[in-house]
């Protein structure tokens, strides 16, 4: 006998399955078809840009990201800005001046506003700077610890003491984009939906994948942007951005190794555009540890490299071959003349050094540099026909850094790109007492002082002083082997009008439309 | 049974504590410090050392394990470093991405992997078993990204019927799915051939035949039914498989996805990331063989009175 079953419906496998499968499926489309008219959206009047690094943060002043930057100058507008041949003109700031070799004037330009409605003025000024200052946690902090006092000069004039000369100040505030001082005490909330007076608004972000702009009807400077729209994606994997680029997705694309720039040259629809970058390669060497501490080992390594071999045939000329550690265009360049390649003679110096053969390690960090892992084989294998025995350790970057700190390194491959426009930075990190105990352990007393001078606000006495360290660097101390400076490469399509190769590697779109 | 449900509980709860110490331990001892990755090279040891305490990395490491354990019980796994937002929510931020890509390669991996395998075996020797067997060999030896790639220039830059990269909409999904489903698929069509095959040659699929059923009904309702039981276990560990291991096809479609997130927050050693990621899916893995143990003991009454 049967027996009686409960009143519950029955459900069979079968049903059970099927609908499970349109709940399934239900799901999945419920995700995907509310954002499907985004994508299908028409492009007139909107500019996608695919750049190579994660921009992570909408904070101007905690980051010192490349991307980031990009996309913050479309947002947040500096006091000063820089064009592409290292002039540093008026953007918040109509006009500054040294008053003395520490104090700073900036007087602001009238009748601009936040894109909230907030009028800009020396408050903004203020708070941007106190800020940047105070708040330590912030990564452009230990940048701006120089500043003393920054006091209001009238509403539109701002007066602003250092605690020594700070020459490269208007150079460092290119990158540091004025925030509404509404944004005091509720800063968590301000950065999630950000508000600038910049050409572009905030429109909305997926972390670390997408940013939204749309322009800003009210801008101060008439004619800008001459889009309406502007995407930037982060896509870190260079054979999906350039086929993102060929495809016509994106209108502009960064950091084109040179191989790519071949392949992009021959698509239709693409140009590639480059230029100088104010990037130079540096290979370090660890002073403190022996035998790099030999004069006569460092120049003789040095005339063991062919650079103009591996800018032809590695970098398919998208180098140029370094005459001073300063990128040529920025204040204090000088032409103290490319490093020979000399075999014969790096063989002498070689035996005069007592160099024993030992191996010394060349570290590289991972992936970070265009071919840096051919180039470093390269020079390998010239050193090893000279008689210096290389051996490469291609490592993750934090381990790499790691190993530089402790300074557990021969040679470390590097690159430095003089963001600022201005070598300061440069100089007073790696090549001071305090910077360079965590790298090169680099000392000079006399360099030391003549990066001191260097900073004052004076660019005929900063240009004199950069010059004779550099001597001195270059000729007499070789510490470091500055190989090329290398080109800024960027993949552009057709439609394109008025996008400008940067030397800073930024991506910059409110002077740019699209036909 | 409520001692054995206790006792697997207990178990369950130290199998986490031990997970979160061995994450915790393992991060602190990598080399490379988080500040340093934040900082611009050659920025001074006096910033290094001050975004250092800011970050709480200046205290003991058994200070930091409490401190994040006392967090944890509160919701709070701590700011990522680099996104400088809650952990949680830029782990949970990446969720329905790999969701949607891990449903959308499964559907994919049952729909064309058993049809594939099911007609490799009952059409021996024919073109459709050659060419099942080719398909199972190229899903499985050709590299993900080389793949993903291949498909890009192919479906998105020569033909332009899909877009290259994002998340946008439904035709985003198509070329990342496929890509990830392609080895799987591989997988489960070569095994439910094989599965198929031996299931074929039983006495009871010989009896069903001489019954006169119909070879469909032969295949589909005999066969399979008992076929399918292997093929069932791998398309199960594939899940997990899928959503931690889609790492490469993420990068190559720029799809914003967790495993891609946890790569990069190990390279950029931060730290707050990494160990939401791995306590969440701890958890969750703890979670479901508590449940499964669970069930046990309501199906099967000598675990319960074991």
């Amino acid at each position: 006998m049967r027996k009686s079953q409960p009143n519950v419906r029955r459900v069979s496998r079968r049903r059970f399955l099927a609908r499970g499968g349109l709940v399934l499926g239900g799901a999945l489309g419920l995700r995907i078809f509310p954002t499907a008219s985004y994508g299908a959206t028409q492009r007139s009047g909107r500019i996608v840009a695919a750049v190579s690094e994660r921009m992570l943060v909408l904070d101007p002043a905690d980051h010192y990201s490349i991307s980031a930057t990009s996309v913050l100058r479309h947002i947040f507008d500096p006091l000063i800005d820089v064009t592409n041949d290292h002039k540093f003109t008026p953007a918040l700031a109509e006009s500054w001046e040294a008053i003395n070799n520490s104090t700073w004037r900036f007087t602001l330009r009238k009748g601009v506003t936040f894109h909230d409605g907030t009028p800009f003025n020396a408050d903004s000024v203020l708070y941007t700077l106190r800020r940047v200052r105070d708040n330590t946690k912030l990564i452009k902090a230990f940048v701006y610890q120089d500043l003393d006092a920054i006091e209001k000069d009238g509403e539109y004039g701002v007066t602003v003491t250092t605690k020594r000369p700070f020459g490269s100040l208007p150079a460092h505030l290119t990158m540091l984009g004025m925030l509404p001082p509404g944004a005091a005490g509720r800063e968590d909330s301000f950065f999630q939906r950000p508000v600038g007076t910049g050409p572009f608004q905030f429109a909305g972000w997926t972390r670390g994948e997408v940013v939204n702009l749309a322009a800003n009807p009210h801008y101060w400077k008439s004619g800008i942007p001459r889009v309406a729209r502007v995407s930037f994606r982060f896509i870190p994997e260079l054979s999906t951005r350039a086929a993102g680029l060929r495809s016509g997705e994106f209108h502009v694309i960064d950091r084109v190794p040179p191989d790519m720039a071949q392949t992009l040259k021959a698509s239709p629809g693409v140009k590639v555009q480059s230029l100088l970058g104010l990037e130079v390669q540096q290979w370090l060497f660890q002073l403190a540890k022996a035998p790099n501490d030999n004069l006569q080992l460092r120049k003789a390594i040095s005339l063991g490299i062919d650079r103009s071999a591996i800018i032809k045939d590695l970098l398919l000329s998208t180098a140029r071959p370094a005459v001073c550690p300063i990128p040529p265009g920025l204040i204090g360049h000088v032409n103290l003349g490319v490093k020979p390649y000399d075999p014969e003679k790096a063989k002498a110096l070689l035996r005069d050094a007592g160099y024993q053969g030992q191996p010394l390690e060349f570290v590289l960090m991972k992936d970070l540099y265009p071919k840096q892992l051919e180039i470093a084989q390269a020079v390998e294998s010239m050193l090893r026909d000279v008689g210096v025995r290389f051996e490469i350790r291609n490592l993750e970057i934090a381990t790499a850094r790691q190993l530089r700190s402790a300074g557990k390194y021969d040679m470390f491959f590097s690159g430095w790109a003089h963001l600022p426009h201005d070598p300061d930075w440069y100089f007073g990190q790696w090549f001071t007492k305090a910077g360079a105990v965590g790298l090169s352990r680099y000392y000079n007393p006399k360099v030391e002082q003549l990066i001191a001078e260097a900073r004052l606000p004076d660019p005929r006495i900063r240009a004199q002083r950069y010059e004779e360290l550099q001597r001195i660097l270059w000729t007499e101390e070789e510490p470091t082997i500055w190989p090329y400076y290398s080109q800024a490469i960027y993949g552009v399509r057709d439609t394109v009008r008025g996008y400008e190769a940067r030397a800073d590697y930024y991506v910059l779109l409110s002077d740019v439309s699209v036909s | 049974m409520a001692r054995y449900l206790r006792r697997r509980l207990a178990h369950s709860l130290l199998t986490l504590l031990g997970v979160s110490v061995l994450v915790f331990v393992i991060l602190r001892v990598m080399p490379g410090d988080p500040a340093k990755m934040l900082l611009p090279e050659g920025a001074p040891e006096s910033a290094v050392e001050e975004l250092d305490r800011q970050l709480g990395l200046h205290r003991p490491l058994p200070v930091q394990y409490l401190i994040f354990v006392r967090d944890v019980f509160q919701g709070d796994f701590g700011q990522s470093f680099q996104y400088k937002a809650p952990a949680l929510q830029v782990v949970l931020e990446r969720v329905p991405a790999t969701v949607d890509l891990t449903i959308a390669a499964m559907v994919l991996i049952v729909a064309a992997g058993g049809p594939i395998g099911i007609l490799a075996a009952v059409r021996p020797g024919t073109r459709y078993e050659y060419g099942g067997m080719v398909f199972a060999v190229l899903g499985q030896s050709l590299p993900n990204f080389w793949l993903g790639i291949m498909l890009i220039l192919l479906f998105g830059v020569a033909l332009r019927w899909l877009p290259t990269s994002g998340f946008e909409g439904w035709r985003f999904l198509i070329l990342p799915s496929v890509t990830l489903a392609a080895y799987p698929t591989a997988l489960v069509a070569r095994l439910t051939s094989s599965s198929m095959l031996d299931v074929l040659g039983t006495d009871y699929i010989r009896t069903a035949r001489s019954k006169g059923l119909a070879n469909l009904i032969v295949i589909l309702r005999h066969a399979l039914k008992n076929a399918v039981i292997p093929v069932l276990t791998v398309v199960g560990l594939q899940i997990g498989a899928l959503l931690s291991g889609a790492v490469v096809t993420e990068s190559v479609f720029a799809w914003p996805g967790v495993g891609k997130l946890i790569v990069d927050a190990i390279f950029s050693r931060d730290f707050p990331v990494v160990q939401t990621v791995l306590t969440l899916s701890a958890a969750t893995f703890v979670g479901i063989n508590f449940l499964v143990d669970v069930l046990y003991t309501l199906i099967d009454p000598r675990i319960r009175y074991a």
